[in-house]
């Protein structure tokens, strides 16, 4: 099951502080919704973990990263992610590309394009739900990401970022995620509509 | 006057054959007292449950089961290394391939058994499978067939690269499994090249699942004392596993006891031998305890036996009247990862080439290519196990096509085609004898019930309107009764079946058969048959089968194969008790033989009343009273190898509404008429037509085991496997002509697979009927919703 993904979100710093936090592995990664780092094995190589719950079902994946390459001249990213659950009924490949660029008011945005491959169970009994989770998971993401950009300074903004930060749950969890996607899927619907 | 009544009564008495007798059955399934092999507990006994692949293709780099094993309760967990000493990591298919019992050393596809782990409980079992580590390096997937052959495919069968000479035919490839081809290609092409009109389509029947309500499972018990080994099998050949248990693991057949208890439905997903069975049979020989193994519903969907997956091209030579003169049939079949079909060995394609279906084809030419792919293996199930339904739905489907290219009615170029009455039994140019039938009477017994010029009136009305309605019309002939040892057998053993018939002193009667009833309602209608031979009362026969220990060997019970085989088997053997019933009689009356007639049930003297002897007297003579030198008792034994198949056939007709803004079809009526030569049981073959078109309709509409690029299963669940329920069934009606089986001994032809044959392409024809005007020839199924609704947006008919 592959789902390919191109989002864009507006930053609320420079390109600069836009860049110099998509450096930041560990911190791009605790951008992911239950994600998080656990091991740094050199600068291009990472373990790390996701934990989902989506209703009565928990996925835990176990996984690598790899950081193929960082342009600092394009202000580009490209990673693979790679991971088995815990249970070894499932797997999940990520072969993300982030980059950032200008934006307007002295913003800038982060731009993204991912492939998501999912194999074995949560294929098979999530596929139909695919796209639309892994538009919430990056929603989410950028929302994170975005947060953090602005938690740079020291300013009120900063700090209301913070606490943001500090608010998130620390697993991709429950109900209200199953209802932003529910809520993201009636949308897409309705997009469909108006342009075809 | 009296004595007319008097043997009306006494034959009404017997509820022998032609009689609607209620299912002897169904007492105890509608108490819950059926016993299935999952209600089958032994003492000390454990359980198994699988490890199975996410992958559809990767090599196994580590299986590390540390983890599971400290968990408490826990006994074994074995993988393909721990087989390997016994030589049952990789078992022998029906096909002539090999297919892996669990993964060696490669995963081939998603759900493939990996390890088996052995515990005290079914949720420690569970708890245990997930705790099993395997590393895995994935592979890429082959997933469409038609990219089996190319130079630069992923090779899937690692161990078959270089063996170039297959089980039934030169392997052009290593994902190639054979080819196979009936008739006469150059003379065919020549047809072809000089005809007035010639239709080519392309379609793809679809992989499908019969998804019996009752999952696959085994209950194995090796008693370590005396050697033997018992298993109970939701299986429908419970004669031919016991063989292939008993070469597999080398203990004596007499040692080897298999029982098929009730099973609650089969449709061919429970022919084939399953990992799951071998692992638990294995499982218990070595810890010398019962091992129980059941799948659950994903597992059976995903693993076991599936249905179908043909890409097929029909094409038709004819005349410009539409008369066809040669027929070409191409077809590439996915067998998935092994080749585990359980068709007869000569033939890799089943009886597929059946295909010229009810008509008068002078020449044809058959070739199907088998190939790999990264799937469950399977191929042979659901109401017909030989590609029946495949050949009808390709006949049925490109007579359409000529009806349409031509402009001639469905109905009519179906009838100039049509075998004659007077042509039978008919020579078919692919090799087939049809031993009777007379389709222009069925035909216009159809049309005529439901109105077919009003109906196409009506059509025209709702077309002029925009409206979608469609006509779907079918004339199916079916081969089935598997079959003359001349020309099938299974793993070498010819497909003859057995009844063993004894009549007890008092007049009843117990009688077993090498086939094992799934539904089909055996218990009831082989006494039938026995009642209307030996004229005892059909409530004093006792019909046992399924237990290898105590039922004649037979191959079981599928294809629509215990009728014709089976019961003639049963018939036979009832027969032969008669013989020598008379000559008890004649002993008794001291008469002649000769001067006995059979009366219902009693031989009585010729032209005088009242010397008689009933079958109750006669059996009691049998056991102290038999003529000098003739051994006591009575009872017979039978191997029936038939002469021939029998074809039955049918005439189907189905008028559907589609809504142009939804794509939902409404099928409005569905009229299936079937001749199945001699009715044993009206209700019984009622309850058969019913079910299958029940299933017919869910295949048609809306099943599919669909597969996406990384080879993940993504309709294996009941979420997304359309099982049509009472709210989704349309009514149906039925009807039926006689025409006996010329050599089948009470004349019968087996019925079970027609509804699923026949409705089938019934389905797709009404479905493209209702877009025939727009220039559409042909959809393939599913006909769910959507994909009506995309045909409907890809015309651009919605206002």
């Amino acid at each position: 099951m592959q789902v390919d993904l191109d989002k864009e979100f507006t930053l609320p710093g420079s390109v600069t502080q836009g860049w110099m936090f998509l450096q930041n592995i560990p911190g791009v990664a605790s951008c992911m919704p239950g994600a998080e780092i656990t091991d740094e094995i050199d600068d291009s190589n990472y373990k790390g973990k996701v934990k989902a719950k989506i209703g009565p079902a928990t996925m835990a994946f176990n996984g690598d990263i790899v950081i193929k390459n960082v342009d600092p001249e394009q202000k580009t990213l490209h990673m693979i992610g790679k991971g088995q659950d815990t249970k070894g009924t499932s797997s999940a490949t990520m072969d993300l590309t982030a980059w950032i660029i200008d934006g307007e008011d002295g913003k800038s945005v982060l731009k993204g394009q991912a492939a998501v491959i999912v194999t074995g169970k949560a294929a098979s009994l999530g596929g139909r739900m695919m796209t639309q989770v892994a538009d919430q998971i990056l929603n989410q993401f950028g929302k994170n990401f975005a947060n953090n950009v602005a938690a740079m300074g020291d300013s009120e903004a900063a700090d209301e970022a913070k606490e943001a930060l500090a608010e998130q749950p620390k697993e991709l969890n429950g109900l209200a995620f199953a209802w932003s996607v529910f809520i993201g899927w009636i949308k897409s619907l309705f997009n469909k509509k108006a342009t075809s | 006057m009296g004595e007319a009544i008097d043997k009306k009564d006494r034959e009404a008495a017997l509820q022998g054959m032609g009689c609607s007798r209620k299912r002897k059955e169904d007492a105890r399934f509608v108490q819950g007292t059926g016993r299935y092999t999952d209600d089958i507990k032994l003492p000390g006994m454990l359980h198994a449950d699988m490890v199975r692949s996410p992958y559809a293709h990767a090599r196994i780099k580590s299986i590390n089961k540390d983890e599971a094993l400290a968990l408490p309760g826990v006994i074994a967990v074995l993988t393909a290394e721990d087989l390997k000493p016994l030589s049952l990591h990789w078992m022998p298919t029906l096909a002539g391939d090999v297919q892996a019992v669990l993964a060696d050393e490669k995963v081939h596809f998603q759900y493939q058994e990996v390890a088996v782990v052995i515990a005290e409980d079914r949720y420690i079992a569970a708890d245990a499978v997930d705790l099993v580590q395997v590393e895995y390096e994935e592979l890429p997937p082959l997933i469409d067939p038609h990219k089996a052959l190319a130079p630069d495919a992923p090779i899937l069968r690692e161990d078959l690269v270089g063996k170039m000479e297959g089980a039934h035919s030169v392997r052009k490839h290593d994902n190639h499994i054979f080819n196979w081809q009936a008739g006469e290609k150059e003379a065919t092409a020549r047809v072809f090249q000089h005809a007035d009109v010639v239709v080519s389509q392309d379609m793809y029947y679809h992989r499908v699942h019969p998804c019996p309500l009752e999952t696959c499972g085994s209950v194995a018990s090796f008693d370590k004392v005396n050697g033997h080994l018992t298993v109970y099998l939701t299986s429908q050949a419970p004669h031919v596993v016991r063989t292939v248990v008993s070469m597999l693991s080398g203990i004596p057949e007499s040692k080897v006891r298999i029982v098929s208890p009730d099973i609650g439905g089969g449709f061919g997903n429970k022919v084939g031998i399953y990992p799951g069975y071998v692992c638990a049979i294995v499982a218990s020989i070595v810890l010398g305890v019962p091992v129980k193994w059941v799948e659950d519903r994903m597992e059976n969907l995903s693993t076991t036996a599936f249905a179908r997956d043909y890409h097929m091209t029909g094409e038709i030579a004819a005349d410009k009247d539409g008369r066809i003169k040669a027929l070409r049939v191409n077809v590439l079949a996915d067998h998935g990862a092994f080749d585990a079909c359980a068709d007869p060995s000569k033939f890799p394609a089943g009886l597929m080439h059946i295909c010229t279906g009810s008509y008068d084809v002078p020449v044809a030419h058959v070739n199907v290519d088998g190939v790999y792919t990264n799937k469950a293996p399977g191929g042979v199930a659901y109401r017909c196990s030989f590609r029946v339904t495949e050949a009808v739905y390709v006949i049925e489907r490109t007579m359409d096509v000529l009806a349409q290219k031509l402009n001639i009615d469905k109905a009519e170029i179906r009838r100039r085609n049509f075998v004659r009455p007077e042509q039978f039994p008919y020579d078919t140019c692919l090799g087939w004898q049809l031993d009777s039938g007379d389709y222009h009477t069925a035909l216009d017994k159809v049309l005529y019930a439901v109105d077919y010029r009003a109906l196409r009136k009506e059509q025209e009305e709702k077309r002029a309107r925009g409206e979608l309605m469609g006509i779907g019309l079918v004339t199916f002939t079916e081969i089935v009764g598997a079959g003359p040892s001349r020309n099938c057998d299974i793993l070498g053993v010819g497909m003859f079946d057995s009844a063993e018939i004894r009549v007890h002193p008092t007049g009843s009667v117990m009688a077993r058969m090498g086939t094992i009833t799934q539904g089909q309602g055996h218990q009831t209608t082989y006494a039938q048959i026995i009642a209307s031979e030996l004229g005892i009362a059909s409530d004093d026969i006792s019909i046992e089968e399924g237990d290898t220990d105590t039922a004649p060997y037979g191959l079981g019970t599928y294809g629509s194969r215990s009728t014709p085989v089976g019961g003639a088997a049963t018939a036979v053997a009832a027969r032969k008790i008669k013989a020598k019933a008379k000559k008890i009689a004649a002993h008794l009356l001291e008469v002649s033989e000769n001067d006995l007639d059979w009366d219902v049930d009693r031989f009585k003297v010729k032209g005088v009343p009242g010397q008689e002897k009933t079958m109750k007297e006669i059996a009691w003579a049998a056991y102290n009273d038999v003529p000098e030198g003739m051994e006591p008792g009575l009872e017979a034994v039978d191997y029936y190898d038939p002469p021939n198949f029998t074809y039955p056939y049918g005439v189907y007709l189905c008028v559907v509404d589609i809504d142009k803004d939804t794509g939902e079809t409404s099928v409005r009526r569905f009229y299936a008429l079937d001749d199945c030569g001699t009715r044993i049981n009206p209700m019984i073959i009622e309850g058969q037509i019913h079910g299958g078109l029940n299933e017919g309709f869910a295949v048609a509409m809306g099943q599919e085991l669909p597969f996406d690029k990384q080879g993940n299963l993504l309709g294996n669940t009941l979420m997304d496997y359309f099982v049509p329920t009472f709210v989704e069934t349309p009514h149906w009606e039925t009807d039926y002509t006689v025409t006996p089986s010329p050599h089948h001994p009470i004349g019968a032809k087996g019925v079970a697979e027609s509804p699923h044959v026949g409705s089938i392409p019934c389905f797709t024809s009404a479905i493209v009927d209702a877009f025939a005007h727009l220039g559409v020839t042909h959809m393939d199924m599913p006909h769910n919703a959507y994909r009506v609704w995309q045909q409907i947006q890809e015309l651009g008919i919605t206002e």
